[in-house]
């Protein structure tokens, strides 16, 4: 583990952008993002969390897939320069591994096949994730649900603010050429460890009470039928803020977009929510309701994902809360399941 | 007030006059309240009104939840003025039966826009909340701020004319009249004093943060058609990516929708997730309709809508171009 002063904090970005795309907090309230950055002095440091995740990194809204022209296919070329991302949280950095089991190595079981998404690979393979401990999870956080934490360590390179300085740690081969790129770097010692341990003890205090999510998967499929989904769908309005917030929420469209054999074909974000999203060619919906569809986003969240992969699709960072235009709280729909009291 | 509105929608339970009513609850975060629907005495407890109570509650008469209306349950709910004109709106429309609804206007001085809030807090998260008479006092880790309600409430409702629900069956406080709002269509005005190009570069620079979420049009209670044309794909009427032309396609196609209908609530500007500022063109249209037909939406149930009725005097300036 290494110490920079943020004064150098601008040097550390500023060595970076030559050799990767750095990609950062900016922006504030519900614009804030991570975006791609130059320098130093656009990165919005004071953020406990962006509103937009950070999953338009390697799976845009809008992806095209491949342009044609009367019969000639081109596949568009892969970005020049490998990502980097900065300050990263804990669970959005956990987000991406989780999207990766489905994009990146699907082989999670011995009878899936093998399938890798080859846009969403190339640039996750090369990318740099740094993430930085949360000192200040919101209270809209519930990360210690879903088996993670502030301080959990993730991604190629860990990060803690200690006031002046960053603390910076190597966790993979990717993260530890970054690091010894750094100039004036001195080595953390016991004295940064107390102080870590400190932060931390800090942050977890922050957090609310505990919920184990284990019989969850059982729960909700078991009350598949239940008149509880009509009451917590009454008040949903069927939008994709939640969706679209969401750093795991996956699902897409495809469309060409094009006319007399020129065009492209692409991808793009879509969201259980949306009635279109199931409606089949004979004009049949399978989930022609709201309350079908308020289902089907919980149900995939916490028991299909967890059938497919072993744990929860969701990890706990809190923007479908922040962002519901009727505060239909995950949190509330979560205990409700589990018999704890809660009112929905 | 909050007491008085309890104390009322018991009595409706009680009475046997409703079967269910929608309100507003208190929420899990400090400043939003949730919609609600109680459907026996015991549950008048839970229902608040006060700044948060941002929604538009009507919405939940139409759409997916048209069949609360079809059911013939007697129906109370809770009504800012907008909402209220909704209802109007729905009524001229034939969306509900007047007679099955038991409309309780609330007294209204303006909803919070949270994105004001969170300005003034400098981005920090608002933990606390404590709302008095002329001012709310925001508090969270390190911080506590008074604000002035009038600097935090939505910009709609600094130009609302109709605070106070013009048509209730009950009403919780006492009802003041229509007030005369001075410059509701500055914005629009100075808007159309820009050139061509830079009204073009600021609807480009305000819409491109959408995400296409449809948040504004499913909060909206003047959206119900069943099947909404973004949504149809046959034939496909607009891109789905949020590219600027399709994403203004929408929210120009929804503006004109809603000409003659718009409450002017606000439920859009509040639910978007990327905090775009759609007051602009809600009032750009407002003020057409006012113009040329002398009209405003959700007024009186026995006036025709503006665009479903014609009058000889109306402006025919658009016909000879």
């Amino acid at each position: 583990m290494i110490k920079i002063e943020k004064s150098k904090f601008s040097v550390f970005i500023q060595n970076l952008v030559g050799d990767f795309t750095v990609f950062a907090p900016v922006g504030e309230g519900r614009q804030s993002a991570f975006d791609e950055v130059a320098d130093a002095e656009s990165v919005n440091t004071a953020l406990q969390n962006t509103v937009q995740s950070p999953k338009s990194i390697f799976f845009p809204q809008t992806e095209v897939l491949f342009t044609y022209n009367d019969g000639d296919v081109q596949i568009p070329e892969a970005a020049d320069k490998p990502f980097f991302l900065w300050g990263v949280r804990a669970c959005d950095a956990r987000s991406i591994m989780l999207v990766d089991k489905v994009f990146g190595r699907a082989k999670q079981r011995p009878d899936d096949p093998a399938f890798e998404d080859p846009y969403w690979k190339a640039k996750l393979d090369t990318a740099v994730i740094l993430t930085l401990a949360c000192n200040e999870p919101a209270s809209t956080c519930f990360c210690h649900w879903t088996g993670d934490g502030p301080f959990e360590q993730a991604g190629d390179l860990w990060a803690v603010d200690v006031g002046s300085s960053y603390l910076i740690e190597s966790l993979t081969e990717k993260g530890k050429a970054v690091l010894e790129r750094i100039e004036n770097a001195s080595p953390a010692g016991k004295t940064e460890a107390a102080e870590i341990d400190s932060l931390r003890t800090q942050a977890e205090s922050y957090l609310g009470d505990l919920v184990d999510l284990s019989e969850l998967k059982d729960r909700m499929k078991q009350m598949w039928d239940d008149p509880a989904w009509d009451d917590i769908a009454a008040k949903c309005v069927n939008c994709g803020a939640c969706a679209y917030a969401c750093p795991t929420c996956h699902c897409f469209d495809v469309q060409d977009e094009g006319k007399k054999g020129k065009g492209k074909r692409i991808r793009l974000w879509d969201a259980c929510m949306f009635p279109l999203f199931t409606k089949e060619a004979s004009g049949h919906n399978p989930r022609g309701q709201a309350a079908d569809r308020v289902r089907q986003r919980f149900l995939h969240k916490f028991s299909y994902y967890w059938d497919n992969y072993g744990e929860s699709l969701c990890t706990g960072c809190g923007r479908c809360i922040y962002v519901c235009p009727v505060n239909l709280d995950i949190r509330t729909v979560v205990k409700r399941f589990l018999d704890i009291d809660a009112a929905v | 007030m909050v007491k008085m509105l309890r104390d009322t929608v018991r009595k409706l339970f009680d009475e046997k006059k409703v079967d269910m009513v929608i309100g507003w609850g208190e929420g899990t975060l400090p400043l939003s309240a949730t919609p609600v629907f109680i459907e026996n005495a015991d549950e008048a407890d839970t229902l608040i009104w006060d700044e948060r109570c941002s929604n538009n509650l009507a919405v939940y008469l139409t759409k997916d939840k048209r069949h609360l209306v079809k059911s013939g349950k007697k129906i109370g709910i809770v009504v800012k003025g907008c909402d209220s004109r909704s209802l109007v709106l729905y009524a001229v429309e034939n969306q509900i039966k007047r007679e099955n609804l038991v409309v309780i206007g609330v007294t209204c001085d303006g909803v919070i826009d949270i994105k004001k809030v969170m300005k003034r807090t400098e981005g920090k998260e608002v933990l606390d909340l404590r709302i008095g008479d002329k001012d709310i006092t925001v508090g969270g880790r390190g911080f506590e701020t008074v604000v002035a309600k009038k600097e935090i409430i939505s910009d709609f409702c600094l130009h609302c004319a109709h605070p106070d629900a013009p048509v209730h069956d009950l009403f919780i406080g006492q009802p003041r009249p229509a007030n005369e709002k001075a410059d509701v269509y500055k914005i629009v005005d100075d808007f159309e004093k820009l050139s061509a190009d830079e009204r073009w570069n600021s609807m480009v620079e305000s819409y491109s943060k959408c995400v296409r979420c449809y948040a504004c049009r499913n909060v909206c209670p003047s959206c119900y058609c069943n099947e909404c044309f973004v949504d149809q794909n046959d034939p496909q009427w607009i891109g789905k990516s949020p590219e600027i032309t399709d994403t203004l396609i929408f929210h120009m196609g929804r503006n004109m929708h809603v000409a003659g209908r718009c409450v002017e609530c606000g439920a859009c500007e509040r639910a978007c997730p990327a905090d775009i500022d759609l007051l602009l063109l809600n009032k750009k249209i407002a003020k057409e309709i006012s113009e040329r037909f002398n009209y405003e939406a959700g007024l009186d149930i026995d006036e025709k809508p503006a665009l479903a009725s014609y009058c000889e005097n109306e402006k025919q300036d658009f016909i000879m171009g």
